[in-house]
């Protein structure tokens, strides 16, 4: 077979031609078919988007419409809102808000609803608790007063102070940024202007750098011993590492709440440490461990040392040794040569384990709750307690909001530094 | 990793040292682990070490602290509860999380990073605020103080695992296996099922794993959206630790540990067969 | 399907048609231009060319793993265009084996005949009998990764095989293993090709693995065909400059055609006029690239035995054994080899010596002027 004469379009001539290019409708096929590939992958990852949607964004949705949302006092004293509308704040408020509070809170207090509005008014104000309280009850014992002024400042003198009525007026709007005021030690004054907080009720800013400073420590901590185990990890036989690795991820795969318990057992003042030290006679006196600062400290690093090893352990574990070779071979003294050549080539290791550190412990709750005392608290500590004990969801969600934020712009960081798809377990 | 002969005193010295500090970061690491062991065989209520239990006297150790926890009927309602939340919650993230990683690793999927970075927040948000969310969300959808409500929480939480992992199987994934199996004559259920499916398994159980993991030691959404009737082993321990700390938590702890290294040697067995299937040699 | 009447212009034996073919994939770069090609039942075909030239892309298109964008192929008379790729019985050996990790080799064999549902005992007696054909029967029990590369490769034939397709294709199937192991196998699967008497289609950018395998070779560059031809036609009579180079050893000679009269031209190369079989001309005055194959460079012909003879200077002389590679300065080229058997009586030859170079005008084609 010759090919001139088996296959005459195959010859170069044939092929020199302008090979015809395809039609505008064949490009709308292929960018069909590219897209029903699309739809395809993307309905496999539908169900899931659907599912975090509603099991995990909608209650973070929920909560930050919460953290703005405040309705209580809208919805209570719509009247009295109503008649502030056109207040100056430089004044006391005119006949007709006295009248409106009046006639509002004597009918709350009949309802039994006057507790919880109180309550709220006296987070933003101290003392409107029990103003509150103790009008309604008078006024609900009372017809209905001609002079509602006259009536209510002979309940109590307080009525006549601006800053009560502002506490009122601040909270009226159904969206407000009062609460997150409230979590960065900030509130509305009586004439309606962002001025700091009180300093004996200043909290929020220094337990937010209390926070931060307590999680860059832990962070260091965790950097420090991590890096030469990671290390050692790396570099010594397969066998060995292998077994000392279990050592790490035990610890990794154990419950939080075993690991957070040992260390109580371990560290409190009739526990194994401080037997130990006495019955070696170093200390006379047994020395508070737990239920402090310290305590959270111990405790978190230990539990977040296994998130800086594994990361830096994969890594190292990828240099290939050669290039401490070529750097001694090259006439580099070991110290020069890891400090110039080794850890360069970890240092997204370091990133990856220190910010994963981070983030996991500026928004940890269990072992600061059972192991922190006073001392040791830390955001979270008091997001749960306005949600649990003092009730006040509108500044938990407030608080939340800020951490959130503070995690997101982290998690940002972590996914254009390390990349999402580094991310590892176990 | 001997040093080789021509080292300076003062290099042996330093490495030294660096191996000393090593093994006592592993010391750190394993020792709270280890001391809860023996310590939940105390025949006293103390979290210390008697006289008798260093003198190793067999009548300072016992096992009342087990029994305790076994005739106790919270601690076996717990672990019920505990038992029912998590299998349904790893049953719901693993398909779930698996059908996405599939659809992840396929290279058309649209705002991949995008996705993949909402789908892994569950793991990285703060569970407090996670917690806070819910409280509210599920309890205006009537949710809150169900099982279906603590189950779904755990399965959002779990997702992650199962997410990371399968995905993390599915790039080292041979694609000409699937085109091998379609030429051999299979259609692509079949070839899903014999040939993909069996090669990603080792990912999903470990994503599973994971998953069960984490329901089985989760304590702050249960503390949240619960009510008594939904509570697990971590929120008995949980109020255990906080008001009547009894050495009946160490018992528990222990049981836990022994739960860990189960999950651990089933994860490095996986581990293994995914190699020896792989056929990388070591 | 009942057999589709023939397409025109299609030969009726052909087991295998491509039919103008093109493939792009994004719409604007085709990747293969307007592809033909008849495949013979029972011949034994390969696909040349360097990688990118479009060549696996038309082998996947036939397995059904890529669409043809425009064109049509044909299978025995039927198009498969829009035919799933596990309904179309064709073998194929995939490039990394692509043998199933968690399976046995036992079972990898058994897979596409448990997929055709084929009764137990058959299949045991089909995998026994591929499982012999590859001499590996003591591996039945392994999984691929405890096997050797070589051993893996037979796996992969035999896999490709065990279910008696009528095509097999070959996608660069020893491109990993290493240089003794691939010629033994390239004697292998030739052999088993024509005990087993299968269509064979083979993809492959080694030349050797061309030459020693193919009935017939197609030889590809970006997307084109730049001729499809036996290995000794393509060897001996390459049709264009890409094809000449491409296929073995060759030396280049640009120069312009000043003559051209039939089976004749001549051709000036610097200040020398070369005598040269016209191959790619069409008048006088084009630009040109002579071919010359090193092997056929005399030195020191004898007088009146060739139709060219220059003067040249050596410049490099390299011992390969069964011959001499002799580097010489030849009108202003310093890279013209040529190469000196090894015979017993040695030339007599140094380097810096003048000597006489000369070749037959048959062995010297006149191909296009390729920039290259």
């Amino acid at each position: 077979m010759r090919y001139q004469a088996t296959a005459p379009s195959l010859l170069p001539e044939a092929s020199a031609a302008p090979a015809e290019l395809p039609t505008g409708t064949l490009k709308q096929q292929l960018r069909r078919a590219e897209r029903r590939n699309r739809v395809k992958a993307f309905l496999l990852v539908l169900p899931l988007l659907l599912f975090v949607g509603i099991t995990f964004v909608g209650p973070l949705a929920e909560m930050l419409h919460r953290s703005v949302y405040n309705p209580l006092v809208a919805d209570s004293l719509p009247h009295t809102i109503e008649a502030l509308d056109d207040w100056d704040r430089r004044q006391l408020p005119g006949e007709a808000a006295y009248r409106a509070l009046a006639e509002e809170l004597a009918s709350l207090h009949q309802n039994r609803q006057l507790a919880k509005l109180a309550s709220r008014l006296n987070a933003e104000q101290s003392g409107m608790r029990s103003l509150m309280t103790k009008s309604g009850r008078r006024l609900a014992r009372l017809d209905p007063p001609i002079d509602a002024k006259a009536a209510l400042l002979k309940i109590d003198r307080r009525w006549a102070e601006l800053k009560y009525w502002a506490a009122i007026n601040n909270l009226g709007s159904r969206y407000t940024l009062s609460n997150y005021l409230a979590a960065l030690d900030m509130r509305y004054d009586a004439q309606g202007d962002i001025v700091a907080q009180p300093e004996n009720r200043q909290i929020y800013q220094s337990l937010f750098a209390k926070t931060l400073g307590m999680s860059l420590l832990i962070t260091l901590l965790c950097l420090l011993l991590g890096y030469p185990l990671a290390h050692l990890l790396a570099t010594l036989p397969e066998r060995r590492s292998n077994l000392l690795m279990i050592l790490v991820l035990l610890p990794f795969w154990t419950s939080l709440l075993v690991r957070t318990s040992a260390w109580i057992v371990l560290l409190q003042t009739e526990g194994v440490i401080n037997d130990l030290l006495v019955g070696l006679g170093l200390i006379d006196q047994r020395v508070q461990m737990v239920h402090n600062m310290a305590g959270t400290l111990i405790a978190m690093t230990h539990i977040l040392l296994p998130f800086m090893v594994l990361p830096l352990y994969s890594v190292m574990k990828s240099i290939s040794p050669s290039y401490m070779r070529a750097a001694r071979s090259l006439g580099a003294r070991p110290g020069y040569a890891f400090v110039r050549v080794y850890m360069p080539q970890t240092l997204p290791g370091v990133g990856a384990g220190a910010l994963l550190t981070f983030i996991l412990s500026i928004g940890f709750y269990i072992t600061p709750a059972l192991v922190g005392g006073q001392s040791g608290q830390m955001i979270s500590n008091f997001i749960a307690y306005h949600m649990q004990t003092s009730l006040n969801w509108g500044l938990a969600s407030a608080l939340g909001g800020l951490l959130l934020a503070a995690v997101l712009l982290l998690y940002y960081l972590y996914n254009r530094l390390v990349g999402i798809n580094n991310l590892k377990v176990g | 990793m001997s040093l080789p002969v021509y080292c300076t005193p003062a290099e042996r010295i330093g490495h030294a040292c660096y191996r000393l500090f090593c093994y006592s970061v592993l010391f750190f690491l394993i020792m709270p682990i280890l001391i809860i062991i023996p310590l939940s065989f105390n025949a006293e209520p103390y979290f210390s070490f008697t006289e008798g239990m260093l003198n190793l006297d067999a009548s300072a150790f016992s096992l009342r602290w087990y029994q305790d926890m076994f005739t106790n009927p919270q601690w076996l309602q717990a672990l019920k509860n505990s038992m029912i939340i998590a299998v349904a919650s790893t049953l719901l993230a693993t398909t779930l999380g698996t059908l996405a990683a599939l659809g992840l690793a396929r290279s058309e999927m649209p705002f991949r990073n995008a996705v993949m970075a909402l789908l892994i927040s569950p793991m990285i948000v703060p569970v407090i605020i996670a917690a806070a969310g819910m409280y509210f969300f599920y309890t205006s959808l009537g949710l809150a103080q169900t099982f279906t409500g603590v189950i779904l929480a755990h399965a959002v939480l779990g997702t992650p695992f199962v997410v990371i992992t399968v995905t993390a199987t599915l790039t080292g994934f041979d694609h000409s296996l699937t085109r091998a199996a379609a030429n051999l004559g299979a259609s692509p259920a079949r070839a899903f099922f014999q040939v993909t499916m069996p090669l990603i398994r080792p990912g999903v159980i470990s994503g599973g794993l994971f998953s069960f993991g984490t329901s089985f030691d989760e304590v702050v959404v249960v503390l949240f959206i619960s009510s008594a009737e939904q509570r697990t082993v971590p929120r008995q321990m949980w109020s255990g630790i906080r008001e009547q700390i009894s050495p009946t938590i160490l018992a528990v702890a222990t049981l836990l540990i022994l739960f860990s290294v189960l999950l651990l040697v089933t994860l490095e067995l996986l581990r293994r067969r995914n190699v020896r299937m792989r056929g990388i040699r070591e | 399907m009942s057999k589709a009447e023939p397409a025109p212009g299609r030969q009726l034996t052909s087991y295998v048609s491509f039919q103008n073919v093109q493939k792009t994939y994004d719409g604007d770069n085709l990747v293969v231009k307007n592809f033909n090609l008849d495949i013979a039942p029972g011949e034994f075909v390969t696909m040349l060319g360097p990688s990118g030239s479009g060549k696996t892309t038309c082998l996947m298109m036939l397995a059904g793993f890529e669409t043809a964008t425009h064109g049509e192929i044909y299978v025995d008379g039927t198009p498969v265009n829009h035919l799933a790729p596990h309904k179309r019985d064709i073998g194929m050996v995939f490039q990394n084996y692509a043998l199933f990790p968690h399976m046995t080799i036992a079972e990898n064999l058994a897979f596409p005949l448990k997929v055709r549902k084929l009764s137990n005992a058959e299949i045991e007696q089909r995998v026994k009998r591929a499982l012999e054909m590859i001499e590996l029967p003591q591996l039945a029990g392994r999984r691929p990764g405890q096997l050797s590369g070589g051993q893996q490769q037979r796996v992969a034939l035999a896999r490709a095989l065990v279910f008696e397709p009528k095509l097999v294709l070959m996608d660069e199937p020893l491109g990993a293993l290493d240089k003794q192991l691939r010629e033994q196998m390239q004697y292998e699967i030739k052999h088993l090709h024509e005990r087993l008497g299968v269509t064979v289609l083979y993809v492959t950018h080694d030349q050797t693995e061309a030459l020693t395998m193919s009935d017939r070779i197609a030889v590809f560059n970006e997307g084109v065909v730049q001729q499809l031809a036996t290995p000794t036609e393509l060897y001996e009579q390459p049709a264009n400059a890409f094809v000449a180079q491409f296929i073995g050893e060759n030396n280049k000679l640009p120069g312009q055609v000043s003559r051209l009269d039939g089976s004749r031209c001549q051709v000036r190369v610097g200040n020398a006029l070369v005598e040269a079989l016209p191959v790619n001309v069409a008048a006088a005055g084009e630009q040109t690239t002579l071919s010359i194959r090193p092997e056929r460079v005399q030195l020191n012909p004898v007088e009146g035995q060739c139709d060219n003879c220059f003067d040249a200077r050596v410049l490099e002389m390299i011992y390969h054994g069964d011959h001499l590679r002799t580097r010489v300065q030849l009108m202003d080229q310093d890279q013209f080899i040529i190469k000196v058997p090894n015979a017993a009586q040695r030339l007599a030859i140094a380097e810096g010596d003048r000597v006489r170079v000369g070749w037959h005008s048959r062995d010297c084609r006149a191909l296009d002027a390729m920039s290259a």
